[in-house]
């Protein structure tokens, strides 16, 4: 018999298909960025004549600079803020036998599962309740309470892989605890901690449904980008999108390369 | 006594668990359980106050059942349906291929479908805009080449069901991953062996084993239609209205901050009733940590 | 062993609660210096627990632990001048080979070349050839590892060193070999080692001492020649591998008679102090069919089944009247005929009996 068997066909299929879906992913973010190139004040393809003249806009425009100004810092204390409550949040988690512990894990992970919109919305009650006046630092607490369970569940499945008697052997070497956290658990811990940083700080800087609720008068980009969306579209959507778009490839790229130089230099050590 | 300074010392190393915990936990506490229950008692404020020294009432409740907002529930639950079940269809074959099929490759795909989790949803959802639109990328293409026209597209429910498909594909196909690698390969051969079907195998082995990561997949993925709100208002228009879409004009369009909170209860015992069932029949160390 | 300084390490009454429950109970024990000591028990005997409290990872409920004389029960572990091999290794996985060995001198604040030459002496004293210096430990064998952890503890210079089964991942060849290996480095360095493991047959290659445990206490010390020649009773018997075992009592000045059963075996000792417990008769000391008519005890079964142990052949009896399996094995050059099925006389000389009363 000469035609390819089953199970084959099915491995040709999965592969075609998953190729199909990734390129689904991708295709509205190519979209934003050939529309930020284009000439027209309305959108319409094939697009007849391409510019740059959106960005140079962008780039001088001050409004514009204040929002990445207010995206980048929201996104800049999350993360380091989520990072070290996550960190501690894991090790709880993943790392530690107590009592209480199903309960918390089940308790901690909640927000995750919370509709984004209705927890702004409840955020908002509460600031006003408190009488807290809301601006991007009160959006900072509202990233905080969604992103922080998600850098822990992150972060816990480093921790889970983790063995304690790393900790205690280290700690009968002769080592101060303090030794034992910055020589043996933060550096096996860190690939963890990274990822859990990229994640914190890319979604923070791409949230909206928070934001919308609880950044007061002050805006981010994605509040708006759906505030033109809706009402009001200037050209400049496209643009803008696409510039925090590529902020967040940049930064992605930059983690890419920290992570390549990491594991160069255990490549190192395993080739020897 | 030394000895008992010494316990306290050594905790350090013993039993900390709850010194961690505390952070997230008082954390939470105030930013999560605090403005949940302001919702809650906003609900049974009368309508339109802003403050909560009001005489308790259920107006806001049986409003809410005399008004047409079980529309609003019954799509959002439809969507849900929907979305899970067109979701565990397209994800499935992927999710096995990471699981068992990819190898070296499985984590380029991972970081490739990840990635778009962390653009912002409202640019992925734009872009969606620019295809659909009346002379935009799909109807521009079919009309220059075909000579066909796909204008209405945009602001229908299809469109909606397109976006919610596209933002919520990961969060369904993670957890499936991690179902499926949970299933060894030795015991799929040793069913077979014992003389079972390929879909007996699938039944009777591959699904219960990869139940846990099926269901925190449906689940989280059910949760977060349920209360999605960005795709029906950035590609549906005016096509639907759902639950968190009322929940936002209320709180914002109508100022009915008991109305909206009121909503928000039902939307909220909704999902956690979902999630409760979920976390009852999941063990998350094994699941997460694959103990 | 001198007895010269024979508390080395001295422990009284030590005992650790984990709330109801006794997980070591009142262990009083003389640990000699350069002795190479094996606490050995099933899972759940306390052994786990109790090492635990001697490197300092926890705290005994009750009791005094003393090194050289000291107390060190408020020592905390980075402090005790003790170190331990573990299991799990512990093997730093972000730091190399050397890195991993010259942890301890490091914190301890030696400079570069005294930590280098301290490392380069201690792989080769552990057969570590000096270019794994840079090598990761993740990429090292199963032994290389063993050899890593080893290196490592010394490289503290511990008064004494501990070990909690480190052997026990290993596949049998390799373990055989490293055990002789650890006792050979035990007998280059001069250093007190103690031992845990759940197998006695491993701790009786290395040990100069022994100790079983059994639900937190103490069950017999000795050396491995007492522990095999005179257990104290049918739990040490038993854990020592298969033997067989008969309940008996008292018949006469050196008869026992099997309870419940006609059968009369001579013993050898005294048996002025006993009256019922239990016979054992170790296989390799049992003879079968021509062999076993010299013996002066002797029972008839059918031979079920043999199996080849290499050196010797073992089978497996049924006797009737006790309603037991008995095992005996021969040396393969033994002359034996029977087949499966027939019935064979085993036999076995009154010397080789051992009476213990539980």
């Amino acid at each position: 018999m000469n035609r390819p068997s089953w199970k084959k066909l099915t491995e040709r299929f999965i592969i075609l298909w998953t190729g199909a879906v990734i390129v689904f992913l991708y295709v509205p973010m190519v979209a934003v960025v050939l529309a930020s190139f284009s000439k027209q004040r309305y959108f319409k393809f094939p697009v007849p004549a391409f510019t740059d003249k959106w960005y140079q806009k962008a780039f001088s425009s001050l409004s514009v600079r204040e929002l990445l100004w207010t995206s980048l810092s929201i996104a800049a204390l999350v993360t380091i803020i989520s990072v070290v409550l996550a960190f501690l949040g894991a090790l709880a988690f993943a790392r530690y036998d107590w009592k209480g512990r199903k309960l918390y894990q089940r308790l901690i992970l909640l927000p995750i599962f919370f509709p984004q919109a209705v927890l702004g919305l409840a955020m908002l009650l509460w600031f006003s309740a408190i009488g807290v006046t809301t601006s991007w630092h009160t959006a900072v607490f509202a990233h905080l309470v969604w992103i922080t369970p998600i850098v822990i569940l992150i972060m816990s499945i480093q921790v889970y892989s983790f063995d304690p008697a790393l900790e205690e052997a280290a700690y009968d070497l002769g080592a101060t605890r303090w030794q034992v956290l910055t020589q043996i658990t933060l550096p096996i811990l860190s690939p963890g901690i990274i990822s859990g940083a990229i994640f914190a700080f890319l979604l923070s800087w791409g949230n909206f449904p928070l934001s919308l609720f609880t950044t007061g008068a002050d805006q981010t980009i994605p509040e708006w980008l759906y505030a033109k969306m809706v009402s009001g579209y200037t050209p400049m959507v496209p643009t803008l999108g696409s510039l925090t778009l590529s902020a967040a490839a940049m930064f992605l790229l930059v983690a890419y390369i920290i992570w390549l130089a990491i594991s160069a230099r255990r490549r190192r050590l395993d080739s020897l | 006594m030394a000895g008992t300074t010494q316990n306290s010392k050594l905790q350090w190393l013993r039993n900390p668990g709850v010194l961690a915990a505390l952070p997230a936990s008082i954390f939470l506490l105030i930013g999560f359980a605090g403005p949940l229950l302001m919702v809650g008692a906003y609900s049974f404020m009368p309508s339109r106050s802003f403050s909560l020294n009001q005489i308790p009432t259920f107006e806001n409740y049986i409003s809410i059942i005399h008004d047409s907002y079980y529309l609003s529930f019954f799509w959002s639950l439809a969507m849900a349906v929907i979305v899970v079940i067109l979701l565990f269809i397209i994800c499935y074959p992927i999710a096995y291929g990471m699981a068992k099929l990819f190898n070296k490759w499985a984590n380029l795909v991972t970081a490739l479908i990840a990635v778009p989790i962390l653009i912002s949803e409202n640019i992925r959802l734009f872009g969606w805009v620019l295809i659909l639109l009346k002379n935009g990328i799909l109807d521009g293409s079919l009309q220059s080449l075909f000579g066909v026209s796909a204008s209405g597209l945009l602001f229908t429910v299809p469109a909606i069901i397109l976006g919610l498909v596209y933002v919520y594909l990961p969060f369904t196909l993670f957890p499936l991953v991690i179902g499926i690698s949970m299933v060894p390969d030795t015991l799929k051969e040793a069913a077979s062996d014992l003389g079972a079907t390929r879909w007996q195998i699938f039944r009777e082995v591959e699904l219960p084993l990869s139940m846990p990561g099926l269901m925190i997949g449906g689940i989280l993925t059910f949760v977060l239609v349920l209360g999605s709100l960005a795709e029906a208002k950035i590609l549906g228009g005016q096509a639907i209205v759902m639950i968190a879409d009322d929940i936002e004009s209320a709180f914002t369009f109508a100022q009915n901050w008991p109305k909206g909170s009121a909503l928000s209860v039902l939307l909220i015992a909704l999902s956690g009733f979902i999630v409760f069932l979920l976390f009852r029949r999941v063990d998350l160390d094994r699941v997460i940590g694959r103990r | 062993m001198s007895d010269v300084n024979e508390s080395f390490l001295e422990l009284s009454g030590i005992t650790k609660r984990f709330g109801d429950f006794v997980a070591v109970d009142d262990i009083n024990l003389k640990i000699a210096e350069g002795e190479f000591f094996t606490l050995v028990g099933p899972s759940g005997s306390g052994k786990t627990t109790m090492i635990r409290m001697l490197v300092g990872m926890d705290q005994p409920s009750d009791g005094e632990m003393r090194l050289k004389g000291q107390v060190m029960n408020n020592l905390p572990a980075n402090k005790r001048p003790t170190c331990m091999v573990f299991q799990s290794l512990a093997l730093f996985p972000h730091k190399s080979v050397g890195e991993n060995i010259e942890f301890s001198i490091k914190i301890a604040g030696q400079d570069k070349a005294a930590r280098r030459t301290r490392v380069n002496q201690l792989m080769e004293q552990l057969r570590l050839p000096l270019s794994y210096y840079e090598k990761s430990v993740m990429q090292c064998s199963g032994g290389e590892r063993q050899r890593v952890a080893l290196a490592r503890a010394l490289a503290f210079d511990p008064d004494i060193l501990f070990f909690d089964e480190p052997l026990s991942a290993l596949d049998f060849r390799l373990r055989k070999a490293l055990e002789k290996e650890l006792k050979d480095i035990h007998r280059e360095t001069g250093k007190t080692f103690v031992y845990i493991t759940h197998s006695l047959e491993e701790a009786m290659v290395m040990s100069d001492r022994i100790a079983i445990m059994r639900q937190g206490r103490i069950v017999q010390v000795g050396t491995p020649h007492e522990i095999y020649n005179y257990p104290k009773n049918k739990f040490v018997a038993q854990f020592m591998g298969e033997v067989n075992t008969l309940a008996v009592k008292k018949s006469g000045k050196n008869k026992v008679k099997v309870v419940g059963g006609d059968d009369e075996f001579t013993v050898l000792d005294d048996l002025a102090d006993f009256t019922t417990g239990f016979l054992i008769i170790r296989p390799e000391i049992l003879k079968i069919g021509k062999a076993a008519a010299k013996m002066k005890n002797r029972i008839k079964g059918v031979a079920y089944n043999d199996y080849a142990l290499g050196s010797r052949v073992q089978y497996q009896i049924i006797i009737d009247q006790f309603e037991e399996h008995w095992l005996v094995e021969r040396l393969q050059d033994e002359p034996y005929e029977g087949r499966r099925g027939d019935m064979v006389e085993i036999g076995w000389q009154p010397a080789d009996s051992i009476l213990v009363s539980e």
